[in-house]
C-alpha cells in the first residue's frame, strides 16, 4: 500500500520541521525575505499538522496470524 | 541339539529381542565422539566413566534440538534401541536430546554463544538502526501474556501514534522457536512493511526462556531485513536472541520505552520548535528593518538636502560679498572724492594768497604782467585776509 500525499507521516512532518528550524537558525542571513517567508509557513503547517497528530493519535492494533504462511 | 542357526536368523533373533525390550530408553550420559555428518545426520557415542553406546540422531530429527551437541556435554537422552544387523552393531535412535541440567544447559549456551560470535551474528556492525518515529512496527509475543500487555500500555501512554501489527506466537515450550520463526518470516513478508519487530515475553525459569537461546532463532532474528527488538525475560535475562537482536530491552515496558519517543517531549519540542521559529523570523525582520534604516541613512540619500545646502551656502556667500564689493566701492568713491576735495583745496587761490601771493587788480581786471601797468595806475592790492589800494609809482 502506497501512501496517499496528503496522509503524510508525523515522523516525516516532524524531521522536515526541525530541517527548517535549523536552516533558519543557522543560515537566516543567507535566505531572501520570499524563502524566509515560505519556511515560515511552512513550519507553521508543519507545526499545526504535528500537533495535531500528536493530540488525535490512538493507538492501532491489527492481529495477524503467523500460520497463515504461503 | 538342534542345527545351529545362521548368523542372520541370530542377528535377527537378537535385533527383536532387543529393539522390543528396548523399544524406549531414557539414558544420560556424556557426548564423545560428535560427528555432524555431511547428510545432516548426528553420529555420536554417549558414556559414562564405564561404558558407552553408539547414538545417532536422524536429521529429521535435527532441526528439533534446541542447543548445539558438543563432546563433553552431558545430555539426557529419549530414544530407542536399534541393532545394525549388518555390522552386529546397536545404537540409541534419538527422539530427544537435552543438555542435563541447569550446567549444562549454561555449558550448552556457552558453546553456542562462542559458535554465533565466532560467525559476527552478535557484530555491532550487523546492527540496523531503528526509524526515530516509527509508524508501524511488528510485535511478535503471546497474546495472553503479561509481557503484551505491559508493551502495549506503555505505547498507547507514550506514542499513541504508532500501528501495532500483533502476530501471538507462542513463547515458550515445544514448538515455540519454530513459531517464533515463522512470526518473524511473516512480519518480513507483509506488504506494508513494519519498521521494527519486536519480540518480547515476560520474565520465567531458565527452561521457560530457553527457546530464545536457539539457534535458529538467533538466525531468524540475525536474518530479519526488519531490525528486530528483543525484549525476553526480566533485566538479568541475557538471551542469545537479546544479543543477535539489533537492540535488547531488559523488559517489555523497556522496550516501549526505547522505541517511541514520548508524546509529552515531542508537544514541548513542537512548543521550543514554535517559539523558535517566530523568534527567528522576528530577528530576520527587525535585521532586515535595520538594514533598510542603514539604507535611508546613506550618504546617496541625504545627497539631495545636502545639495540643497550647498546651494543655500552659495547663495549667502555670494550675497555676502556683493556686499563687500558694493560697500569697496563706495569707499574707493568716497576715497576719491576726498582726494580730489583736497585737491580743490590746494587749487584755492585764497589758499595761495596765505602763503603770501598777492592778486593785483586794476579796477575789476587782474594784472598778471608788469607791462600792462603803467606809473600812477591805482591799483588794489588783494590779500588774504582783505584789500588795500596802492599807487604805481615806477
Amino acid at each position: 500500500m502506497k501512501k496517499k500525499k496528503d496522509d503524510e507521516s508525523f515522523g516525516s512532518s516532524f524531521k522536515k520541521l526541525e530541517i527548517i528550524l535549523e536552516k533558519l537558525e543557522n543560515e537566516i542571513e543567507d535566505h531572501s525575505l520570499e524563502e524566509i517567508i515560505k519556511n515560515y509557513e511552512e513550519a507553521q503547517a508543519l507545526l499545526k499538522f504535528c500537533r495535531k497528530k500528536l493530540e488525535e493519535a490512538e493507538l492501532k492494533i491489527e492481529k495477524i496470524g503467523a500460520e497463515e504462511e504461503n | 541339539m538342534n542345527s545351529p542357526v545362521t548368523v542372520s536368523e541370530l542377528s535377527r533373533e537378537i535385533k527383536n529381542t532387543v529393539e522390543s525390550r528396548f523399544s524406549f530408553v531414557y539414558v544420560t550420559g556424556e557426548i564423545s565422539n560428535f560427528k555432524d555428518h555431511s547428510s545432516g545426520h548426528l553420529y555420536f557415542s554417549l558414556k559414562d566413566s564405564k561404558a558407552q553406546i553408539n547414538a545417532v540422531i536422524w536429521n529429521s530429527r535435527v532441526r528439533d534440538l534446541n542447543f548445539s551437541p558438543e563432546n563433553g556435554l552431558k545430555v539426557i537422552v529419549k530414544g530407542r534401541l536399534t541393532v545394525y544387523e549388518t555390522r552386529g552393531t546397536y545404537q540409541i535412535d534419538v527422539f530427544e536430546m537435552m543438555p542435563a541440567g541447569a550446567g549444562e544447559l549454561q555449558k550448552a549456551l556457552e558453546i553456542l554463544k562462542k559458535k554465533l560470535s565466532d560467525e559476527g551474528i552478535f557484530d555491532s556492525r550487523y546492527k540496523k538502526p531503528l526509524p526515530e518515529y516509527p509508524e508501524k512496527i511488528a510485535l511478535i509475543t503471546s497474546e495472553t501474556g503479561a509481557a503484551i500487555h505491559d508493551f502495549l500500555k506503555v505505547t498507547e501512554k507514550r506514542y499513541p501514534l504508532v500501528e501495532i501489527i500483533l502476530i501471538p506466537s507462542l513463547m515458550q515450550g515445544a514448538g515455540s522457536a519454530d513459531s517464533i520463526c515463522s512470526s518473524v518470516k511473516k512480519a518480513n513478508s507483509l506488504p506494508d512493511k513494519p519498521e521494527i519487530i519486536v519480540i518480547t515475553r515476560g520474565g520465567g525459569s531458565i527452561e521457560d526462556l530457553w527457546t530464545f537461546n536457539e539457534e535458529k532463532v538467533a538466525r531468524a532474528v540475525f536474518g530479519s531485513g526488519i531490525p528486530v527488538v528483543s525484549a525476553i525475560g526480566h533485566e538479568v535475562d541475557y538471551t542469545i536472541c537479546d544479543l543477535a537482536a539489533d537492540m535488547r530491552a531488559p523488559t517489555p515496558s523497556s522496550a516501549a520505552e526505547l522505541i517511541f519517543p514520548d508524546v509529552r517531549d515531542l508537544m514541548l519540542r513542537i512548543k521550543a520548535a514554535e517559539s523558535s521559529l517566530n523568534r527567528q523570523v522576528y530577528n530576520k525582520f527587525s535585521n532586515l528593518r535595520n538594514v533598510l534604516a542603514n539604507i535611508e541613512r546613506n550618504y546617496y540619500f541625504m545627497r539631495p538636502v545636502d545639495l540643497m545646502n550647498e546651494f543655500r551656502a552659495n547663495l549667502d556667500s555670494i550675497g555676502s560679498s556683493i556686499l563687500n564689493e558694493t560697500r569697496r566701492k563706495l569707499n574707493q568713491i568716497k576715497n576719491s572724492l576726498e582726494t580730489n576735495q583736497k585737491l580743490l583745496n590746494t587749487l584755492n587761490p585764497d589758499n595761495i594768497l596765505k602763503r603770501g601771493y598777492t592778486i593785483i587788480k586794476r579796477g575789476d581786471k587782474i594784472i598778471t604782467a608788469r607791462k600792462n601797468i603803467n606809473i600812477k595806475d591805482k591799483i588794489s592790492i588783494k590779500f588774504h585776509d582783505g584789500s588795500a589800494n596802492a599807487v604805481v609809482e615806477n
